[in-house]
C-alpha cells in the first residue's frame, strides 16, 4: 500500500460566483512527481495554492503527511512553493534568499552557511552566493528559487509554472534537470503547467484538469495513449477525434459506426451512452488500402519527415493522415480521391458521456 | 564633390532655420520659473548673508563679512535653539511615521483596490484647507475651556490644557504634514509584490517576521521619502511654533522670521537661513546614502 504525502478530499473553492475548484479528490503518493495539467482557469493553480495554504477550501479537506490542514497558514505547513517568476527577495543576496527558511527555523548561522553552500552546489551556482537576484539570468534565478524552497526539506514541493518565463531551449534543459533533482532529493513534487509536453517529460503522474474538475489521472503514457475524455485527447494534442456510435455490443467485441463506415474492435464497449468518440493518431491512418473508405484530399502539408494529408470522408468527417517514407509515386495531390483505413487496434475509444470541449 | 547634383547641394540651405518656438517654450518657461522663484532668492539670501548693518543707521549695507556666520555658529543661544528644533522635528517625524506607516500600508496593500481612491482622497482632503486655518483650529481644541477640555476635562490626571506646550506643537506638526508622509508610503506599499510576502510565509516566517524581513525593507523607499518630506517642512516651520508652541519652544524658523521682521537684521537672518539649508541638504544626502535605496531596487 503506497504512502501518501497529500490527500485531497472533495475540495471545492469558489471566488465570488465562479467555482474555481469543483469537488476534487486526489491522492499524491510519497516521492512522486505529480503534474497538474490544464488550460488557464482550470483550477490547477488554485488547487496548488490551497495545498500551500495561500487559499483555504470552502468545503472538503486537504491532508499533508496524514495531517488535516484546515485553515493552517503557510508558515505552519510542511510545504514549500516555487513561485511563478520566482519571487526572490530583491533586497537579499542569493545566499540570503536560500538561507531565509533556515533562519526562520532558528538554525545556527554556521550551519546555515554550510547548507546554503550545499544547495548552491546542488543547483550548480557555487560561486553566486553574494550576488543579488537581479544580477542573475532567468535560468539562474529559477535555480535559486528551487534551492530556497528545497533547503527547508519540505514534505511536498509545490511548483507553479516555474519554467514559464524561460525560453524554449532553457526550458527543455531545466525540465530534465528538475526531474533529476527530484529523483536525487526524493521529495514529492507537485508541478503546475499548461504545457502538455513539459508534463509528459517530467511526471510520474499527470492530473489533467478542466473547469475545476479532474478529467483524468494517470501515468504520462496512460494519459497520452489512452485519453479517457475528449478534452484530454484534445489537450494532449490528438488531431483526429471522431464521433462514433456503438451499434452492436457483446463481451468480446464492439461494432462501431464511425463516419461513413463501420468497424469492429476487440473488447467490450464502455458502459453507458452509445454516443462515444474514437481517437486515431495521424500516423496510424493508412492510405491506399484495399477496400478502405473513400476520402478526398482537401490539403496537404510537407512536414519534413512526414507528409500530412487533410482528408474529408464521404460524410464530411475530417481526418488527418501522416505518411512517412513518402514514395513520390504514391503522392496524392489536392482533390485526389484516396482509400483510407485503420487497424481496429489503433483506435482509442473514449466514453464521451459528457460530450465536453 | 563636383558631381553632386544641384538639388542636393542646395537642400541644406533650402529650408531656412526657424526659431524652435515649442521646445523653447516648454523648456524655457520652467527654467525661467525656477530661476526667478528658486535660484534667485537663494542667491540673494546668500549675498545678504555677507552684508553688514550700518552701525549708525541700522540699515543693511553692502559688505563682505563672515561675522554673521561666526555669530550663528558660535553663539550657544542659537546652538541650543538649533538642537531643540532638531529634537522637536525629529520627535514629530517619529510620531508621524508610527501613524503614517499603518495608514499608508493599509490603503496601498490591504484595502480593497476599489476603495483605495476614496481612502486616499480622505487623506488628502485636509490639504484643501489652508495650513494656517488648520493650525488655528488646534487653538480652539487645545486651549483651556476648549473642545478637548470641555469634553474630557472631568477625567482625572488627563492633561487638557495643552495649548502653548510642546505636546500642542507636535500635535500640530503631525496633523499638518501627515498626508505628505502617507503618500510615498502608500505608493511603495501598493507596489509591493504580494508574492514576496507569500514566499516569506511559505518559508516559515510568521506574519511578524515576514513584516520585519520582507515588507519593511521593501517599503523602505517610501518610508525614507516620507521621512524626508515630513522632516524638512517641520524643521523649517515658524507658523506652528508661533501659534501652538510655548515661549520655551521657539524654533529656528521663528528666529529667522524674527531677524527678517522685528529685529530687522536681514544679513544675520540670511546667514541662519543658509546654515539651515546646508544642514538639511547634508542630512538628506547622508540619509539617502545610509538607507541606500538603490540597493533595494537597483538602478
Amino acid at each position: 500500500m503506497p504512502e501518501y504525502d497529500v490527500n485531497i478530499r472533495n475540495v471545492t473553492k469558489r471566488f465570488g460566483s465562479m467555482t474555481a475548484v469543483d469537488a476534487i479528490s486526489l491522492d499524491v503518493p510519497r516521492g512522486h512527481f505529480v503534474t497538474f495539467l490544464g488550460p488557464s482557469g482550470c483550477g490547477k493553480t488554485t488547487t496548488l495554492r490551497m495545498i500551500g495554504g495561500f487559499e483555504y477550501p470552502d468545503s472538503g479537506e486537504i491532508s499533508i503527511g496524514g495531517e488535516v490542514m484546515g485553515n493552517r497558514p503557510p508558515h505552519q505547513r510542511d510545504t514549500s512553493m516555487v513561485f511563478q517568476n520566482y519571487a526572490l527577495f530583491p533586497h537579499m543576496s542569493v545566499a540570503g534568499n536560500i538561507g531565509f527558511g533556515l533562519r526562520e527555523r532558528k538554525v545556527p548561522k554556521q550551519q546555515i552557511r554550510e547548507r546554503v553552500a550545499e544547495m548552491l552546489n546542488l543547483v550548480e551556482l557555487p560561486t553566486h552566493g553574494d550576488r543579488k537576484p537581479r544580477q542573475l539570468s532567468g535560468g539562474q534565478q529559477q535555480r535559486v528559487a528551487l534551492a530556497r524552497s528545497l533547503i527547508v526539506e519540505p514534505t511536498v514541493l509545490l511548483l507553479d509554472e516555474p519554467l514559464g518565463a524561460l525560453d524554449l531551449k532553457l526550458r527543455k534543459q531545466m525540465q530534465i534537470e528538475l526531474k533529476h533533482i527530484q529523483q536525487r532529493v526524493g521529495i514529492t513534487f507537485i508541478y503546475v503547467t499548461h504545457d502538455q509536453e513539459e508534463a509528459l517529460t517530467m511526471s510520474d503522474t499527470i492530473v489533467v484538469m478542466n473547469d475545476g474538475r479532474v478529467e483524468q489521472e494517470g501515468s504520462a503514457e496512460e494519459i497520452f495513449e489512452r485519453p479517457r475524455t475528449r478534452f484530454v485527447a484534445g489537450f494532449m494534442g490528438a488531431e483526429n477525434i471522431l464521433d462514433a456510435r456503438v451499434v452492436e455490443r457483446d463481451s468480446a467485441s464492439t461494432r462501431l459506426k464511425i463516419g461513413p463506415g463501420e468497424i469492429t474492435v476487440d473488447g467490450p464497449a464502455p458502459t453507458g451512452a452509445d454516443d462515444i468518440a474514437v481517437v486515431i493518431r495521424p500516423e496510424k491512418v493508412r492510405l491506399d488500402v484495399a477496400d478502405g473508405w473513400t476520402a478526398t484530399v482537401r490539403d496537404r502539408v510537407y512536414k519534413g519527415s512526414v507528409m500530412s494529408y487533410m482528408l474529408t470522408l464521404a460524410d464530411n468527417t475530417q481526418l488527418i493522415a501522416e505518411v512517412t517514407h513518402d514514395n513520390p509515386a504514391h503522392r496524392h495531390e489536392r482533390g485526389d480521391t484516396v482509400s483510407v483505413g485503420f487497424r481496429p487496434d489503433d483506435l482509442v475509444i473514449i466514453a464521451d458521456q459528457k460530450k465536453g470541449a | 564633390m563636383a558631381t553632386v547634383p544641384a538639388e542636393s547641394a542646395t537642400s541644406g540651405t533650402g529650408t531656412r532655420w526657424r526659431f524652435p518656438i515649442a521646445p523653447a517654450l516648454s523648456l524655457g518657461l520652467p527654467i525661467l520659473v525656477l530661476i526667478v522663484f528658486f535660484v534667485l532668492p537663494i542667491v540673494l539670501i546668500g549675498v545678504y548673508s555677507f552684508y553688514s548693518l550700518n552701525p549708525d543707521t541700522g540699515l543693511m549695507q553692502q559688505d563682505f563679512t563672515w561675522a554673521n556666520y561666526e555669530r550663528a555658529l558660535t553663539s550657544s543661544i542659537y546652538r541650543n535653539i538649533f538642537l531643540r528644533t532638531l529634537k522637536i522635528a525629529g520627535l514629530s517625524t517619529a510620531i508621524a511615521l508610527c501613524l503614517a506607516y499603518p495608514i499608508g500600508y493599509y490603503i496601498g496593500a490591504v484595502a480593497n483596490p476599489k476603495r483605495q481612491g476614496m481612502l486616499l482622497l480622505a487623506v488628502l482632503i485636509p490639504f484643501w484647507t489652508s495650513y494656517i486655518i488648520r493650525t488655528y483650529a488646534w487653538i480652539g481644541i487645545l486651549q483651556s475651556n476648549g473642545f478637548l477640555d470641555s469634553a474630557l476635562g472631568w477625567v482625572p490626571g488627563l492633561p487638557t490644557d495643552l495649548l502653548y506646550s510642546r505636546t500642542a506643537l507636535i500635535i500640530g506638526f503631525v496633523h499638518v504634514f501627515l498626508p505628505i508622509m502617507i503618500l510615498p508610503i502608500y505608493a511603495s506599499a501598493r507596489n509591493l509584490d504580494k508574492r514576496y510576502v507569500e514566499a516569506a510565509y511559505d518559508l516559515g516566517a510568521t506574519p511578524f517576521r515576514a513584516f520585519i524581513r520582507v515588507i519593511l525593507p521593501l517599503t523602505m523607499p517610501g518610508i525614507i521619502a516620507g521621512i524626508v518630506l515630513f522632516f524638512i517642512p517641520t524643521f523649517g516651520s515658524f507658523v506652528t511654533p508661533q501659534f501652538l508652541g510655548g515661549t520655551s519652544d521657539v524654533m529656528m524658523g521663528n528666529i529667522i522670521d524674527n531677524q527678517f521682521g522685528e529685529a530687522f537684521n536681514w544679513p544675520f537672518g540670511a546667514a541662519l537661513s543658509i546654515v539651515m539649508t546646508l544642514v538639511v541638504i547634508v542630512a538628506v544626502t547622508l540619509f539617502f546614502r545610509y538607507a541606500d535605496v538603490e540597493e533595494i531596487y537597483g538602478s
